[in-house]
């Protein structure tokens, strides 16, 4: 589909987030939500906003009313806003943090509201808010944002598929540009190139490939050394299209695998073990077990990690035992699921795929995934 | 018209950077800030921030990446070396040249679990009852974290890294120009490749290709090419009732004459760049878009005239508005001008909402380095809109670009 103008997310979508983040602030009985995390904003409103690179610090982005379902977002123009969020309702950039205040404090229900929940600050806005919202007391966003977004929608499941089909085209692309003498620096820019190609210019990550180590289980050198014959070359490939991201992660060895089957196949069994830990109900720590079932070390990054508008539950990784045993895998939930094995002298192989969690068990939801189905 | 170098050479930015001096010059600053503010420590969340401190350079992600991997960094008073904890530990490209005791695992600190392991390690790090300021928190880190939430309300780090970086050493000075001459590469593909019937994303293909066969560490900001209306009444409502932009890119196809406002930015050793051009597509610019451009040269003439160490920023925005015929020559949701550096936009803001008081108390330093934005709008010939990087220096100014004004 080609886009040529900027449009909102789907009125159905919309809806549908929004109504369940209405219904975590009444059930948690807070009166307004103000978020400034980009994909919070993106959840609540369904506006598409210019994408920038790297963390930004809390700021009144987008703020929720619940008596009335009101949206009020930062944007100085309407194109892409939706049409439930009338012009009145829309606040422009500003430098002056007071410009805010003066902002939120003409929103309906700013001032009688009992109850803000936040999702993050800084020491400038937590003196700020309490100025606009002079009867509130200031509550954490997070538990009931996360209890609204960790399942997905099957509209969000298919916004998730068509982002990964984004990242399947350029990640293509990418592969069939590794050759000795290509570099790191350079595979990722062939990427960037084909997924804007197809449309979509926003992408997860920056760091495309890398010539995993064959001396240490983790380790990146520069991103200007050539590719040479028998490296094994990691991917990992993501797109954010229509806010929800995509990520995929293959290995490849530049003049074919015949030599390190071996380790392919031990990455194999180890991801048929995470795929089997992907059940609704468990503890999301069986998916640390699998690793050590499998006789393999932890991974240099997070084992799983939600797929969704930006931050998303589960998070999974050694770094957070307790978090993980916490943590159950709910029918809804869709993640990165990554199993990475490493040897000395070989080098890594790393498979990533996202994994959508149903009633009925675990579904892969890219075309070509990196461990062919079994038969089951 | 040639870029701004062909009459005025640069000639105190130095060609390399001696990138382990321009670390150590950092720290010393930030310790220097700290030290005025009688601060014991500085814990510091946002991305930029933690990579003015610590040196450390990573591609940046989407920012909804830095939930998961947010790296943070802690800085002592009495410590030369600022301590990191990066989801990246082994890693030659973070660049960083800490002890390795410094250097530490993840900490998650949107997970209460991430924030206990944090908090033990802070504790540790930190004396009883330390004077401690932050730049951001995650609720998580509010709710655990009794060690940085005492009575008083933690002092604003954000605001000692922006003190901190306001000038440019002569080793960042040759990083930003690297950062700038590499957008400057790969927009002169983007240029060649613009012709009718060339989609937005087309243009943004070619530019995220250029910018890492260039070198850059990352794109900063999903490139705009705005086809401006003619008329301002033809483009989407606002807040201010003026123009509206940066409206994003999208698979529309360029036609022939369309005018577009240019602006992209890059990151290169930590450094952001900043670029903004105005094109045509496919055809030479009319008469009166051509007087548009001479119009916007003399505003910016006339800021330059008056830009050096010393100046104010009210300075610059008065010479700008007499030379526009009394207007304000800049979109009211932004500035004349803005600082440049860690950040895509930063102190020093010059001409924004904080203010005319502000804009007259603000005085320009030798080392600063701002960006210059002016535009000129005639509603009928879709408006001009260049930007300009500059060193400020004691007597006056240096470029930091070198892009011709094709087609004007």
């Amino acid at each position: 589909m080609t886009v040529t103008e900027v449009l909102p997310d789907d009125a159905a979508l919309r809806a549908a987030r929004r109504a369940r983040v209405l219904a975590e602030l009444e059930a948690a009985g807070v009166d307004v939500l103000v978020v400034g995390r980009e994909g919070n904003a993106r959840y609540v409103s369904g506006a598409p906003r210019l994408w920038t690179a790297g963390s930004r610090a809390f700021g009144p982005g987008c703020v929720l009313v619940r008596a009335t379902g009101a949206v009020h977002l930062l944007s100085t123009w309407d194109e892409g806003i939706p049409d439930d969020i009338p012009h009145e309702r829309l606040y422009g950039i500003t430098f002056n943090t007071m410009n805010f205040v003066t902002v939120l404090q003409g929103i309906d229900g700013a001032a009688t509201a009992r109850s803000v929940a936040t999702d993050g600050l800084t020491p400038s806005f937590s003196r700020l808010l309490p100025m606009a919202f002079p009867s509130a007391e200031l509550v954490d966003g997070e538990p009931l944002l996360r209890r609204a977004r960790r399942s997905k929608t099957p509209g969000e499941v298919d916004a998730i598929r068509a982002s990964v089909r984004v990242a399947e085209g350029a990640l293509a692309t990418a592969e069939a540009a590794l050759a000795p003498g290509v570099t790191e620096r350079q595979l990722t820019g062939v990427f960037m190139e084909a997924m804007a190609a197809s449309g979509v210019t926003t992408p997860a990550g920056q760091d495309v490939a890398w010539i995993t180590s064959r001396e240490r289980p983790w380790h990146r050198a520069s991103r200007d050394v050539p590719v040479a014959p028998g490296d094994l070359v990691a991917f990992e490939a993501g797109a954010i299209s229509a806010g929800y991201a995509g990520e995929l992660g293959r290995t490849r060895a530049v003049d074919g695998d015949g030599h390190v089957r071996a380790l392919f196949d031990r990455c194999g069994e180890l991801w048929d073990r995470l795929l089997d830990a992907c059940r609704p109900g468990a503890p999301a720590s069986d998916l640390l077990d699998a690793y050590d079932a499998a006789g393999v070390p932890a991974p240099p990054m997070p084992v799983a990690r939600g797929l969704g508008l930006g931050f998303d539950l589960p998070l999974v990784t050694h770094e957070l035992p307790r978090t993980a045993a916490e943590q159950r895998l709910e029918a809804g939930m869709v993640f990165a699921l990554a199993a990475y094995v490493w040897e000395e002298g070989v080098g890594a192989v790393y498979g990533q795929d996202p994994v959508a969690v149903t009633a009925s068990g675990p579904e892969v939801l890219s075309t070509k995934p990196f461990r062919k189905a079994r038969s089951r | 018209m040639p870029g701004l170098m062909a009459s005025a050479p640069s000639t105190r930015i130095p060609p390399t950077a001696d990138l382990a001096r321009m670390h150590r010059e950092r720290a010393e600053r930030v310790r220097q800030v700290m030290a005025d503010q009688g601060l014991d420590a500085l814990v510091l969340m946002g991305n930029t921030n933690v990579a003015y401190a610590t040196g450390a350079v990573w591609p940046l992600a989407d920012s909804g990446r830095a939930g998961f991997e947010q790296p943070v960094a802690v800085v002592l008073a009495h410590d030369e070396w600022p301590h990191l904890f990066s989801p990246v530990r082994e890693d030659d490209r973070l660049r960083v040249e800490l002890p390795p005791d410094h250097l530490h695992g993840p900490v998650y600190l949107d997970f209460d679990e991430g924030v206990q392991r944090f908090a033990a390690h802070l504790a540790e790090l930190v004396p009883h009852k330390a004077r401690i300021a932050i730049d951001e928190w995650t609720n998580a880190l509010r709710r655990e974290h009794s060690i940085l939430f005492t009575a008083d309300a933690p002092a604003d780090g954000g605001k000692m890294i922006s003190r901190a970086k306001l000038t440019k050493t002569p080793d960042e000075l040759s990083c930003m120009r690297e950062s700038l001459r590499i957008t400057e590469r790969a927009i002169a593909e983007v240029q060649e490749h613009l012709a009718p019937g060339v989609r937005q994303t087309d243009l943004t293909a070619t530019f995220l290709r250029s910018i890492f066969d260039a070198g850059a560490d990352a794109n900063v900001l999903d490139p705009i090419w705005q086809v401006m209306p003619l008329r301002m009444a033809d483009g989407p409502w606002t807040t201010t009732g003026d123009l509206a932009c940066p409206l994003l890119s999208t698979e529309r196809a360029l036609a022939e004459g369309d005018v577009l406002w240019v602006d992209t930015g890059v990151s290169y050793a930590g450094f952001h760049s900043d670029f903004g051009r105005t094109w045509v597509v496919g055809r030479a610019p009319t008469a009166r878009q051509r007087t548009q451009f001479d119009r916007w040269r003399a505003i910016m003439d006339a800021v330059l005239d008056v830009t050096r160490a010393g100046a104010t920023a009210a300075d610059l925005t008065g010479a700008a508005t007499a030379a526009a015929g009394g207007v304000k020559p800049w979109m009211p949701h932004f500035y004349l001008g803005h600082g440049l550096g860690i950040d895509s936009a930063e102190m020093p803001y010059v001409g924004s909402d904080i203010g005319e008081a502000f804009d007259a108390s603000l005085v320009l330093a030798a080392g600063m380095v701002l960006v210059l934005e002016p535009i000129v709008w005639d509603d009928g010939a879709a408006g001009y809109r260049s930007e300009e990087v500059l060193l400020i220096t004691e007597d006056g100014w240096e470029p930091m670009t070198d892009y011709p004004y094709d087609p004007f």
